[in-house]
């Protein structure tokens, strides 16, 4: 017979919930700007904008990246999950490296993109913006494999910046310093260090258990005062992606699962990604549609714009000889570093693909109450803008 | 040619796989059938009990498709029965050519009533009846490309046929397509056996009572040859023994006794079947009367994406269906019939009431007590099957459920049988007296011998939700399954179960068309 026990209600927490980092997060806003991020509390703007920014391309920098969802994948079979789940081929991904994967709905869509950690061939941990629990699931049916969500057990700072190797030598994590980007290590139990960024920049993530967040918040800021660390804010962060040419889910592509409207998603081929689908490593999720696009053509293409001008473009809408609308802009910033209007656009093929120039972007300004619109040449790009030789170099060079 | 070598290769040695062989082979393939088991038939084969032939599971031929038959060449020997509404009150009904009347002639107040009804349901599956005829239409390519268009003037000549029934009788097409027999038919006629006999017809095979959603639409397709209910003379054996000559006599290779480890899959393509002896038989096409979860994972589920997998995952298979073989030493007499009468296809559902009643125990894993059973004494009409003055009585039980609580233990498998006895006598006193043998077959020995996913009679639940184009699911309606050269060619594919052999020919064509083989 079952009892009826006594306790106090329980429900799912209402409003956002704070990451173990929220009240150093919070002692240092000044801004009070937070947004909402996977149902957690994250500081768009901590002091301002241009502070932060500046700190990323100039000193060393920390944002809170514990709302990404986390999940391990483990078990006899979790290459064989995840080599189906994934686009490019996971077993030339060595141990103690991480990789930068996307994954596709059977029609080829992209789900989500995210990064790859591999402990071992039978350990693994997926870290990305969309919640994927039962996809993974799905994936791992059976397969002798196990998946677990550990998004709200392992939390995450992202340090980035030029001196951010300084201030984890610092910091007491000085065997950092043979590690190359990509690379992946247990500094100290229970610590683990990526060196791995969204900026373009020197930078690494550092990932520990939930209760431990505080005390490597405390002793990271304790080391880095000498280097110029500041705590940053999404906004920021966002112009450097930008500038580093990386896409945002929900922003420069929809992720399908979430899309509610037909032909709103784009395959890794659409989104400049073709070579990272391995066709060669046997079947995958959506092999079979994105083998027919590779042969048919892509209906899209996602790039790299430079605009004239330096009036904000995001949202513009790209025209062909200044006539015939051929696609927008999906993340678009004025670039302090580069000096240039700079934007990721996507345009309906064969624009973009065969055909790149004679492009216009169409920019409405406001000018103290009144409205302009401004046919602005674009010029295509394929490297990324922001590129320097110290986000790569190998040890990292201090500043 | 070397002796392991084939143009195609086709999995299950019953009546689709069979035709789906002979259809390959009257085209100039090479095929060769793998049988698990060690006699041909699948579902239609003839058991001797000793000395007495039974039809294992399948007993009467309700629905074999023409074209298959015209195709293949099928010489069968069949006899027409009537169906026989049997009444607890010996009221029996006769329904014949689409009328009803007493058993003792009277005239039945439903009789004009059930006559208008089944001549409109029988018009309606005839229309959807040559959907049958091919796969199911597929519109993804657009409005532009040829293969639609094909497509397109196929749903237009179905949009035709509708147009063509008049006004009234589209609009009622369109009203109880989509709706469940028991509204339908206590609508037009009273509850009784009259009632009761055409909603076992909608729901018999499947995991649905005559309320559930879509059993209009599996009485139509009951209906879709004509509703003619024939006895295969020698059994339904002899249907097997038919459609496996019309493959020999084309040069199909066929072989029993065959277990198979795993489909050969390179690049995304079938290359041949490796079986557990070792061997490798190598060809350009596989087609699997297997269920389709089950070709998935000879395949291996690593081929097919994660949506194909969850689909198959979920398809809807519950079996409910038991096969009761009762070896009798006397023909049994049931009240109110004389022995002619008896010959015909019995059916005891005494109401739409009592027949959605026998439903309810199966959604809670339970048996029905008061079973739902067609039953026919063959040695009526055909004298060969068994010994002068031993008479077999072949039932269709509904329900007993594939996943009974407690499992299908020998006491469960006794009740079963008590159960169906017992239903008997209250039609024919004294017939618990008369059993010298039986065969009890669950779905789940039903699942264990032929492999049919969950015991069930159609591998797939004949639901709005896996019909046509949905048939099993959605992207693997037209045979071509995932990997490159794999097909469905069984009854998990459109257009679905019954002793049909229609999946088996549409796959074949489909082959064909796809131009998969050299």
């Amino acid at each position: 017979m079952a009892r009826r026990i006594a306790t106090k209600p329980k429900h799912v927490p209402m409003g956002l919930i704070e990451t173990p980092f929220f009240d150093r997060l919070n002692a240092l806003s000044r801004a009070k700007s937070w947004s909402g991020w996977a149902g957690y509390i994250s500081p768009l703007v901590l002091d301002t904008v241009e502070f932060e920014y500046f700190a990323i391309r100039n000193q060393a920098t920390l944002f809170d990246i514990s709302p990404m969802h986390k999940y391990r994948i483990t078990g006899p079979d979790a290459l064989a999950v995840l080599n189906r789940l994934v686009t490019r081929d996971v077993s030339k991904i060595r141990d103690a490296r991480v990789g930068y994967v996307m994954w596709c709905d059977e029609e080829g869509m992209l789900i989500d993109d995210g990064t790859l950690f591999r402990f071992s061939e039978t350990d693994f941990r997926l870290c990305c913006q969309e919640p994927m629990f039962t996809w993974l699931l799905d994936a791992a049916w059976s397969y002798d494999a196990q998946i677990i969500d550990e998004s709200d057990a392992i939390a995450a700072v992202s340090l980035q910046g030029p001196t951010s190797w300084s201030v984890l030598n610092d910091a007491g994590f000085a065997d950092v310093f043979t590690m190359k980007p990509f690379d992946w290590r247990e500094i100290e139990p229970d610590i683990w260090i990526s060196r791995t960024g969204f900026t373009g920049d020197l930078g690494y993530e550092i990932w520990v258990p939930w209760a431990k967040a505080n005390a490597l918040w405390d002793r990271l800021l304790a080391a880095g005062d000498h280097w110029g660390l500041r705590a940053i804010g999404f906004e920021a962060l966002n112009m450097c992606r930008i500038e580093a040419g990386f896409i945002a889910a929900g922003v420069d592509f929809q992720p399908v699962h979430a899309a509610m409207r037909l032909h709103r998603g784009r395959t890794p081929i659409e989104l400049g990604f073709g070579k990272m689908v391995h066709f060669d490593k046997g079947h995958f999720n959506g092999r079979r549609a994105l083998l027919k696009q590779r042969e048919s053509g892509a209906r899209y293409a996602l790039v790299k714009i430079d605009i004239a001008g330096f009036k904000p473009a995001d949202g513009a809408l790209l025209y062909h000889k200044k006539k015939k609308e051929v696609g927008f802009v999906t993340s678009g910033v004025w670039s302090p570093t580069m000096k240039s209007n700079i934007a990721l656009a996507e345009l309906k093929a064969p624009y973009g693909v065969d055909i790149v120039d004679d492009i216009w972007a169409e920019i409405y300004v406001n000018e103290e109450g009144q409205w302009d619109k401004r046919l602005v040449p674009v010029t295509q790009q394929d490297k990324p803008f922001f590129a320097n030789t110290r986000a790569r170099a190998t040890p990292p060079r201090p500043y | 040619m070397s002796e392991n070598r084939f143009d195609v290769i086709v999995i299950g040695a019953g009546h689709n796989g069979l035709t789906a062989a002979a259809t390959l082979a009257a085209q100039g393939k090479s095929v060769c059938v793998l049988e698990r088991d060690d006699r041909i038939g699948g579902m239609s084969k003839t058991a001797d009990l000793d000395g007495v032939q039974v039809p294992e599971m399948a007993h009467l031929l309700y629905n074999l498709n023409p074209s298959v038959a015209k195709g293949l060449g099928l010489k069968l020997d069949t006899r027409a029965l009537p169906t026989v509404a049997l009444s607890p009150d010996g009221n029996h009904v006769v329904i014949h050519d689409g009328t009803a009347a007493f058993v003792d002639g009277r005239v039945h107040p439903d009789a004009q009533a059930f006559a208008t009804l089944y001549a409109r349901l029988k018009k309606f599956a005839g229309l959807l009846g040559q959907l049958a005829d091919g796969p199911p239409p597929a519109l993804s390519g657009g409005v532009l490309d040829a293969t639609t268009l094909g497509e397109l003037a196929k749903l237009g000549k179905l949009g035709w046929g509708l147009k063509r029934l008049g006004k009234k009788d589209m609009r009622e097409f369109l009203r109880v397509i989509l709706s469940n027999a028991f509204d339908l038919i206590l609508d037009e006629i009273s509850d009784g056996p009259l009632a009761g006999a055409l909603t076992a017809d909608a729901v018999r095979g499947g995991y649905a009572g005559p309320r559930s959603p879509g059993t209009v639409f599996s009485l139509m397709y009951r209906l879709g040859n004509g509703g003619v209910v024939t006895w295969p003379m020698g059994g339904i054996g002899a249907v097997a023994a038919s459609f496996e000559s019309a493959a020999r006599d084309r040069g199909v290779d066929i072989r029993t006794s065959v277990q198979i480890e795993r489909l050969v899959i390179a690049d995304d393509r079938v290359q041949g079947i490796l079986l557990t002896n070792g061997t490798t038989l190598h060809a350009d096409a596989v087609l699997s009367s297997a269920g389709a979860m089950q070709t998935m994972q000879i395949a291996g589920v690593a081929n097919f994406d994660v949506e194909a997998a969850r689909r198959m995952r979920n398809l809807r298979n519950k079996g409910t269906t038991a096969k009761v073989n009762l070896v009798l030493n006397a023909v049994p007499t049931f009240i109110g019939l004389n022995k002619e009468q008896s010959a015909a296809r019995l059916l005891i559902a005494p109401s739409a009431r009592e027949v959605e009643r026998a439903f309810n125990p199966a959604k809670y894993g339970e048996m029905s007590p008061a079973p739902l059973i067609e039953a026919v004494i063959p040695t009526l009409t055909d004298s060969s099957l068994a010994p002068d003055g031993t008479h077999i009585l072949s039932a269709v039980v509904s329900y007993a459920p594939y996943a009974l609580e407690g499992g299908w233990t020998k006491k469960a498998r006794a009740q079963l049988l008590e159960n169906v006895i017992q239903t008997l006598e209250r039609y024919a006193p004294g017939i618990g007296g008369l059993v010298s043998k039986s065969q009890v077959l669950t779905p789940v020995d039903i699942e264990k011998m032929t492999g049919a996913p969950g015991g069930h009679w159609h591998h797939a639940e004949m639901g709005i939700d896996q019909i046509l184009t949905v048939r099993p699911a959605n992207l693997v309606s037209r045979y071509a399954f995932g990997v490159g050269g794999l097909y469905l060619c069984g009854a998990s594919a459109h257009p679905g179960g019954d002793v049909m052999g229609a999946a088996g020919r549409n796959a074949a064509m489909q082959v064909i068309k796809d131009g998969v083989l050299g």
